[in-house]
């Protein structure tokens, strides 16, 4: 019995109608192991982030089966999903998508308050997290006074309040110069070794091959077969 | 809710657009609110001002302005009728009005006698110190540019017979766009040719041991020939008159319904603008697995919050609008139950406009979260 922590098997779905449908995933079959990270590689539109929404259960596929923390997600009803969303999955986006009128502490608290609901120590914690990624003396600083790579490290922090298993990650390092982006390679690498969360990035960045365990190349909405002495 | 808070404050020129929408809608709706109310109150406020609980008026009279001649049998039978205590008439036509620097003024003349309350503007009142004549005429001050007396008293004409304009009273300014004028039954019985005995309504008071409901009954009966309404029926009669079959109280009612209705889509577009504004953010929340109800209530504090804060600054803006709109509009009337109502209601249209905003706001995509 394969490890369906984190998959998805046969997974089809298409978007448009007639002439502008679209096949964006045609029959994805992946396993993402615990405690791994796994690099998404591909050409635009070849599927990589319908793929990355499948796994956030932020879209369903029309064939094929989704599995986090070995529930298929197909049965669930959409507030199911986004229970299990808040549970066990979070994102870092190529936008950062920070809550612009929150403060750097506030964004990372507000993570806390939507997985756990409000807590007296919440702002502790956040304060305990944006320490960890060197942002101690941005805390009260607003996104638009954060440079790229400090925003990045905010909503990681943001992602990882509550301490989710799953961190999915849409071109994180896009935005980010090279030494930014570096440094989120490390800091999402470190998350995988330190305390064995499932990370997927889907990315552009050759950087990232150094850091995954393995790489997924998708291409027409299918994986490329991989070459010798790689394993899909 | 820090995030609702934050959201408001931190774009103070979409906060101040926002909260001007809604102020614009609670000062349009207040105010035309105000002049509705205040047509409707001047529509009924000769027969409102009377003590007397039933009125008598000829056959097909409308409105309290438009009286026509009762002979003086119908008051002498209406007083023989089990259960009336007490009688009084009044009447109201248009006369001629000679200024005393000789010019001639449509005004609108009211007669009463002087039993018919302590409201109503009749120049014989039990209670107050002035020596008043019983014939004096009064007028009120919204209609002294038109009166054009120099000073009291003063020596007119009204309908070719001498008159003495006495004192000036307040709060019976009128909307027939003709000043008025109060003086006894006798009096302006006189002035408009009017036979001493007959009246042109006949008042009645009920006996506190009676149903007023059985007296209009039986004087229904016994007077087939006239109206029989009670205070609060001929009130109404006359308010609808002129609220519905009038021109001018129907561009009134309209520019009322039309207020509210502007004011209710300024606040739903307002609301809904605001809350699309920040559509990413609730995409952002539902990609990060905040429930319905922790959206929902983002919304709706931050719609909460722009309608209180449009409503205090819309009524601070109607009291000195008002106060300026009564020199020029007499009539017009903000009743205290009016701001209160306002109040819940743009919190309520707020309230109204965030649910529909919010269904956006919880049926956003959360994978456009993945759109850079």
């Amino acid at each position: 019995m394969p490890d369906r922590f984190l998959a998805v098997e046969e997974a089809r779905i298409s978007f448009g109608e007639g002439d502008a449908r679209v096949r964006a995933l045609r029959g994805v079959s992946a396993t993402f192991e615990r405690g791994t990270l796994s690099l998404v590689m591909g050409p635009s539109g070849s599927g990589k982030t319908t793929l990355l929404s499948l796994l956030g259960c932020l879209l369903s596929p029309d064939e094929g089966t989704v599995f986090v923390d070995g529930v298929a997600v197909n049965e669930l009803s959409a507030s199911e999903k986004t229970v299990l969303r808040r549970k066990k999955i979070s994102f870092v986006f190529q936008a950062f998508r920070l809550l612009h009128s929150l403060s750097a502490i506030d964004n990372v608290a507000l993570g806390l308050e939507i997985r756990d609901g409000r807590r007296a120590d919440q702002i502790v914690m956040a304060r305990e997290l944006l320490l960890q990624f060197g942002l101690g003396d941005k805390l009260n600083r607003e996104p638009s006074g954060l440079s790229p790579g400090e925003k990045q490290r905010v909503a990681i922090a943001r992602a990882l309040a509550g301490n989710p298993p799953i961190l999915l990650a849409d071109e994180p390092t896009a935005s980010l110069d090279a030494e930014a982006g570096r440094s989120i390679c490390q800091i999402l690498r470190s998350q995988v070794d330190k305390n064995g969360r499932t990370v997927v990035v889907v990315s552009h960045d050759p950087r990232w091959k150094e850091f995954a365990d393995r790489t997924i190349t998708l291409s027409d909405g299918q994986i490329k077969p991989q070459a010798q002495g790689q394993h899909a | 809710m820090k995030l609702a808070w934050q959201n408001i404050f931190h774009d103070r020129s979409r906060f101040l657009a926002t909260v001007l929408g809604v102020s614009f809608a609670v000062f349009l709706i207040v105010f035309q609110g105000s002049l509705l109310v205040g047509f409707l109150q001047a529509a009924s406020r000769f027969i409102n001002a009377s003590d007397f609980d039933i009125w008598i008026t000829a056959r097909g009279v409308q409105a309290f302005e438009f009286g026509a001649t009762l002979e003086a049998r119908e008051r002498e039978m209406a007083a023989g009728v089990p259960g009336v205590v007490e009688t009084g008439r009044a009447c109201m036509a248009f006369a001629v009005y000679r200024k005393p620097n000789g010019k001639q003024q449509v005004v609108a003349l009211v007669g009463a006698d002087s039993n018919l309350g302590k409201r109503f503007p009749v120049p014989e009142l039990a209670e107050t110190t002035e020596s008043r004549s019983p014939d004096a005429i009064l007028y009120d001050a919204s209609d002294r540019s038109l009166i054009e007396v120099a000073s009291l008293p003063a020596e007119v004409e009204i309908n070719g017979h001498r008159a003495n304009i006495e004192h000036e009273i307040e709060g019976f300014g009128g909307f027939l766009g003709v000043p008025s004028l109060f003086t006894s039954y006798r009096n302006a019985a006189r002035y408009l040719g009017v036979g001493p005995d007959d009246g042109m309504y006949v008042l009645l008071r009920v006996g506190k041991e009676y149903s007023v409901s059985d007296v209009q009954r039986n004087l229904r009966q016994r007077l087939p020939e006239v109206d029989v309404l009670t205070r609060e029926e001929f009130a109404h009669k006359s308010r609808m008159y002129w609220v519905i079959k009038t021109g001018a109280g129907s561009a009134i009612l309209t520019a009322a319904v039309l207020g509210f209705l502007i004011g209710l889509v300024v606040v739903s577009q307002t609301i809904y603008a605001n809350t699309m504004e920040n559509i990413e953010e609730y995409a952002t929340l539902k990609a990060l697995g905040a429930s319905r109800v922790f959206v929902a209530r983002i919304v709706l504090i931050q719609s909460l919050i722009c309608g209180a804060a449009g409503s205090i600054l819309g009524l601070l803006a109607v009291v000195p609008a008002m106060h300026y709109a009564r020199s020029l509009i007499p009539w017009i009337h903000t009743p205290w139950w009016l701001p209160l109502i306002m109040v819940v209601l743009s919190l309520l249209m707020c309230s109204l406009a965030s649910i529909a905003s919010v269904r956006s706001a919880l049926t956003v995509d959360p994978g456009r979260v993945f759109r850079a």
